[in-house]
């Protein structure tokens, strides 16, 4: 008996480490896109030399450095829509993060959920989930520790998709 | 007695150690002589750079490049199959032999991959992974060593402006055109 609840716990213990690993199942989904960056790459980035007065390459670059990982995820299937809502429930229950809005547009359903670092602007991750009716369903997971103001910069340069969205929630934040 | 038991396990432990995995150099090896694949290898000579005055900063780059391989299946009706069970076998060979994901993408059929093997930003190994269901899938490996990001960037840079060797191209070329 004791031995099976030890077998159970370490059982648990990868979950516990892995918390945000609940997405990895969609990684290799037929129906879904996946983009993923590791910190490793952000780490390299961070490493390239860019010109220096370009001052926007500049404050990407410091965004870089302060980026863990980078899960993007979307899909027009229903079934997968219905399975990303699940986890995304799931998820929050589980590890419970402050919600920063909430916008509904056009029949799609914006949330952004954020953990809070030291200060009210530092963050240590961001997660967006865009509910599309008609239209595509997306989840954005950021981690590291980096700032609600910088994240306008990503948006711009990676073109990710609710852009408009978090820079409302920026300008909230702020 | 004891001894040659101790020794006996000492030399299995080693054997154990340094041939069960498979690597990715093993797969290119094994995969060369395949019908559905093609191997190339690639030598920095590829840039001509005689002709061209480096910087000290590109010369550093190069040096740190040492050999390119690349392997491709070409996908058709007839080895979906094999392509399927390829396909597999490099994921899992990328995921076992200690490589560290940067970045991947997915899109339905198709999916894409850069992996690096090293320590912080020197790079020993970079390998580019790229897959799609009616072409088939290639992996690029590029060894060399202390490749830092920067002097990938220089690389990139000298592919643009340099000569480039095409001869040492030419069996891509002749497959992409048999398509």
């Amino acid at each position: 008996m004791k031995k099976l609840f030890v077998a159970f716990v370490f059982m648990l213990i990868p979950t516990m480490f892995y918390a945000q690993s609940v997405f990895t199942k969609f990684e290799d989904k037929a129906d879904v896109t996946s983009v993923i960056v590791n910190k490793k790459m952000f780490q390299l980035m961070g490493q390239m030399k860019m010109d220096p007065k370009d001052k926007d390459a500049q404050q990407y670059l410091n965004l870089v450095k302060k980026l863990d990982n980078l899960k993007v995820f979307t899909t027009t299937n229903t079934k997968n829509a219905n399975e990303m809502k699940a986890t995304v429930d799931g998820y929050l229950k589980a590890n419970p993060l402050e919600e920063l809005m909430r916008i509904n547009k056009d029949g799609s359903n914006v949330k952004i959920y954020t953990k809070q670092g030291a200060t009210p602007t530092q963050l240590k991750e961001l997660l967006m989930f865009i509910e599309g009716n008609k239209t595509e369903t997306v989840i954005v997971s950021l981690t590291g520790s980096f700032d609600m103001n910088d994240i306008s910069v990503l948006t711009d340069k990676m073109n990710l998709p609710g852009g408009p969205e978090l820079k409302k929630a920026a300008a909230k934040k702020q | 007695m004891k001894r040659t038991i101790a020794l006996l396990a000492l030399t299995s432990l080693l054997f154990t150690s340094c041939s069960s995995e498979p690597t990715l150099q093993k797969y290119f090896v094994d995969k060369a002589e395949d019908k559905n694949f093609l191997a190339l290898d690639i030598a920095p000579s590829f840039i001509k750079t005689d002709k061209m005055q480096l910087t000290p900063e590109e010369q550093t780059a190069l040096k740190s490049l040492k050999n390119v391989n690349i392997i491709a299946f070409k996908a058709n009706d007839k080895n979906m199959g094999a392509y399927e069970k390829e396909l597999g076998e490099v994921k899992k060979i990328l995921k076992d032999d200690s490589y560290e994901e940067l970045i991947k993408f997915n899109r339905g059929a198709m999916g894409a991959s850069i992996n690096t093997k090293g320590e912080g930003q020197n790079i020993e190994e970079l390998v580019l992974f790229a897959n799609d269901k009616t072409n088939g899938f290639g992996v690029v490996r590029v060894t060399g060593e202390n490749m830092t990001p920067n002097n990938v960037m220089t690389i990139v840079g000298l592919l643009q402006k340099a000569n480039l060797d095409m001869d040492q191209l030419k069996p891509l070329q002749a497959m992409i055109e048999r398509k």
